[in-house]
C-alpha cells in the first residue's frame, strides 16, 4: 500500500510536468521543443525558479516569432494541417540540430536537483517536487481564469469557435492569436524547465520523449480543450506512476499508451472535447 | 450614379452600397456586377433561387469575401475590401445564416463578444439594452448558446450585433430553420422593428413572399446577376415572378425581363 501511496506522489509530480506541457500544445495546435533553454541561466549561478521564468519568457517569444515567420505564411498559403505537422516536425528538428554543437550530445543536471525530501505518511516528495505541483496548479488555475474571466480569454474561445464570426464583431483575431502564441511558448518553455528539473538529468534529445507524453495527454483529453489536457496529464501522469509500482517499470508507458489507445478507440474526439474544442473552456 | 437614382426614387441616402461588385471563390466570379443600396429605415431583400449568389454578395458587403472589381462604399467611404473588423468598427453588423453564435459560449458571452469595440465598463448596460429589444434571452444569459432552440438562437444572433448599434444590419436567411409562424414573427416583431429605429436592414430570404411583404425594396437576383429590382408591390404584380424566382431563366437569358441594373427606371416594375 505504502508503494501505491509512493507511487501515487510521483504521478502527481509527472501529471503536472505533463499538464503545463499539454495545455500549451492544446491550446495552440503547435510542437514546439523549448526544453534546456532555461539551463544557461541556472549554469550562470542564477536560481533555477528565477531562470524558469527566463525559460517560459523565452518559449514565449520564440514560439511568437516561429508562429509569425514560419507557421503564419503557411497558413496564409492554405497549407493542410497534415503539412503543418510536417512543418512543425521539421522547425523542431532544426532547433534541436541547431542547438547540439551549442550545448553538446550529453547529459546535463539542474543544480536545484537535490533538495529536502518531505514525508506524508507513505507519501515522499522533495520541496522541488512539491513545488512543481504547485507551480501546475497555479497555471492552471490561471489558465482556467484567463479564459473564463477576462474579456481576452473570452476573445480566444470566440476566435477558437468561429474565427469568422469573431472578426465580424470586430474583434482582432490576429493580435488574439499571437497572444495564444506568446502564452502557450510560455507554458511551453516552463514544462521544459520543470520537465527538466523532475529527470536526474536531461540532454538534446530528452525533448522528443517528452514531447509524445505531453501530446497523448493533450490528444487524450481532446484536441483543444484546455481541460481535457488537464485531465489527459492526470491520466497519464497517475497511470504511468501506479501502473510501475503495481506492475513493471518498464512497462509505465506502455500502459498509458494503451489507455490513450483505448480512449481513441472508443471516443476518438477525446475525453472531453466536442465541437469547439477551445471555445468550450469554462 | 446609384445614389442619384436611389434619391430619385424617394429612396433615402444609402447606409451601404455596392456599385458594379464582382466577386466569388477562387477567382471565379460568382456574383457579377451587381448594384445595390440600403439607407436608413429601409429593408432591401434579396431574393433569388438557390444559387443565385445571394449570400456570396452578403459575404463579400462584409469584407470575408474579396471584391474582384466594383466598389463598396459605407456612408460617403469607400470600403472596399476592407478587412471585417474595420466594417463592424464602421457599423455594419452582420448576421450568417450558419454559424451565426458562438455556440460554446454562453448567451452573456455572446453578447460581450459582439460589443468587443465597447469600452468593457459600457458592456453591462448594453447586455441589459438589447435584452430589452430580445426579452426572451434575459432568462437565459448563462445558458450555453448552444442549448438554445432555433428561435432563440436567432435572437441571439441578432441581439450580438446590436450590441454596437450599428447603422447597418445584413441578415443572411434569418428564418431559416424557423417554422412559418416563427419566421413570421421574426420578420414582423423584430427586423421591421429595427427598420423603426432607423437601421439600414438587408435581407436574404428564401421566403421571397415573406421577405416581400416586409421589404421596402427589392432586388432579385439570379445567376449571379441583378434580374429585376424594385418595390415589392411592383414585383407581386409582375407575370412572371413565380417563374423568375423559381430559377427559370437560370440558363439564358430573359429577354422580355428588364437589364440588370435598370430595374428601377423599367416602366413595368416603376408603374406598380
Amino acid at each position: 500500500m505504502s508503494l501505491l501511496i509512493a507511487a501515487f506522489g510521483f504521478g502527481l509530480v509527472s501529471m503536472s510536468v505533463i499538464a503545463l506541457a499539454a495545455v500549451g500544445f492544446t491550446m495552440q495546435f503547435g510542437i514546439t521543443n523549448m526544453i534546456n533553454l532555461a539551463y544557461y541561466l541556472n549554469k550562470a549561478g542564477i536560481s533555477i525558479w528565477i531562470a524558469m521564468l527566463g525559460g517560459a519568457a523565452f518559449g514565449a517569444v520564440f514560439s511568437f516569432l516561429i508562429n509569425r515567420f514560419v507557421y503564419a505564411p503557411f497558413q496564409r498559403k492554405g497549407t493542410a494541417l497534415l503539412g503543418m505537422v510536417i512543418v512543425s516536425l521539421a522547425i523542431s528538428l532544426m532547433i534541436s540540430n541547431a542547438m547540439l554543437p551549442i550545448v553538446g550530445y550529453f547529459s546535463v543536471s539542474y543544480r536545484e536537483r537535490f533538495s529536502h525530501l518531505l514525508h506524508v505518511g507513505a507519501l515522499a516528495l522533495t520541496v522541488n517536487q512539491i513545488a512543481i505541483i504547485v507551480l501546475a496548479m497555479g497555471v492552471m488555475l490561471a489558465v482556467h481564469g484567463l479564459l473564463r474571466y477576462t474579456r481576452l480569454g473570452k476573445a480566444m474561445r470566440a476566435t477558437a469557435a468561429n474565427p469568422t464570426l469573431a472578426r465580424n464583431c470586430g474583434i482582432p483575431t490576429q493580435r488574439v492569436i499571437d497572444v495564444v502564441w506568446l502564452i502557450t511558448g510560455g507554458l511551453c518553455g516552463l514544462a521544459g524547465v520543470v520537465a527538466a528539473l523532475d529527470s536526474d538529468s536531461f540532454m538534446i534529445a530528452s525533448g522528443a520523449g517528452f514531447l509524445i507524453t505531453a501530446l497523448a495527454a493533450a490528444v487524450l483529453g481532446g484536441a483543444g480543450q484546455p481541460y481535457g489536457a488537464m485531465i489527459g496529464a492526470v491520466v497519464i501522469g497517475l497511470v504511468t506512476e501506479l501502473s510501475a509500482a503495481v506492475w513493471a517499470p518498464d512497462y509505465k508507458q506502455v500502459v498509458a499508451f494503451g489507455i490513450l489507445v483505448l480512449v481513441m478507440v472508443l471516443r476518438p474526439q477525446g475525453l472531453l472535447a466536442k465541437r469547439g474544442a477551445l471555445a468550450a473552456a469554462g | 450614379m446609384l445614389v442619384n437614382r436611389a434619391t430619385a426614387n424617394g429612396r433615402p441616402a444609402p447606409a451601404l452600397r455596392a456599385e458594379g461588385v464582382t466577386s466569388g471563390y477562387g477567382g471565379v466570379p460568382v456574383v457579377r456586377d451587381v448594384s445595390i443600396a440600403v439607407g436608413p429605415g429601409e429593408i432591401v431583400a434579396i431574393i433569388g433561387p438557390n444559387g443565385a449568389g445571394k449570400s456570396t454578395l452578403l459575404k463579400t458587403l462584409v469584407g470575408i469575401l474579396r471584391v474582384n472589381s466594383g466598389r463598396v462604399f459605407v456612408g460617403s467611404e469607400d470600403v472596399t475590401n476592407h478587412a471585417p473588423e474595420d466594417l463592424a468598427r464602421r457599423g455594419v453588423g452582420y448576421v450568417p445564416q450558419v454559424n451565426d453564435i458562438f455556440e460554446p459560449l454562453s448567451v452573456q458571452e455572446n453578447l460581450e463578444m459582439g460589443g468587443y469595440l465597447l469600452p468593457e465598463s459600457k458592456l453591462p448596460e448594453r447586455v441589459e439594452e438589447v435584452t430589452r429589444v430580445f426579452p426572451a434571452l434575459a432568462p437565459m444569459l448563462k445558458r450555453r448558446a448552444d442549448k438554445l432552440s432555433g428561435g432563440e438562437r436567432k435572437m441571439l444572433a441578432i441581439a450580438r450585433v446590436l450590441m454596437l448599434d450599428p447603422a447597418v444590419l445584413i441578415l443572411d436567411e434569418p428564418t431559416a430553420n424557423l417554422s412559418p409562424k416563427l419566421a413570421d414573427s421574426l420578420l414582423r416583431d423584430h427586423v421591421q422593428r429595427l427598420a423603426g429605429l432607423n437601421k439600414a436592414v438587408l435581407l436574404v430570404e428564401q421566403r421571397a413572399r415573406a421577405a416581400l411583404q416586409v421589404a421596402s425594396w427589392t432586388t432579385v437576383l439570379v445567376s449571379g446577376t441583378t434580374r429585376l429590382e424594385g418595390r415589392p408591390g411592383e414585383l407581386l404584380d409582375r407575370q412572371d415572378f413565380e417563374e423568375l424566382f423559381l430559377g427559370a431563366g437560370t440558363t439564358s437569358p430573359a429577354p422580355t425581363l428588364p437589364s440588370p441594373n435598370g430595374g428601377a427606371e423599367d416602366p413595368e416594375v416603376e408603374k406598380g
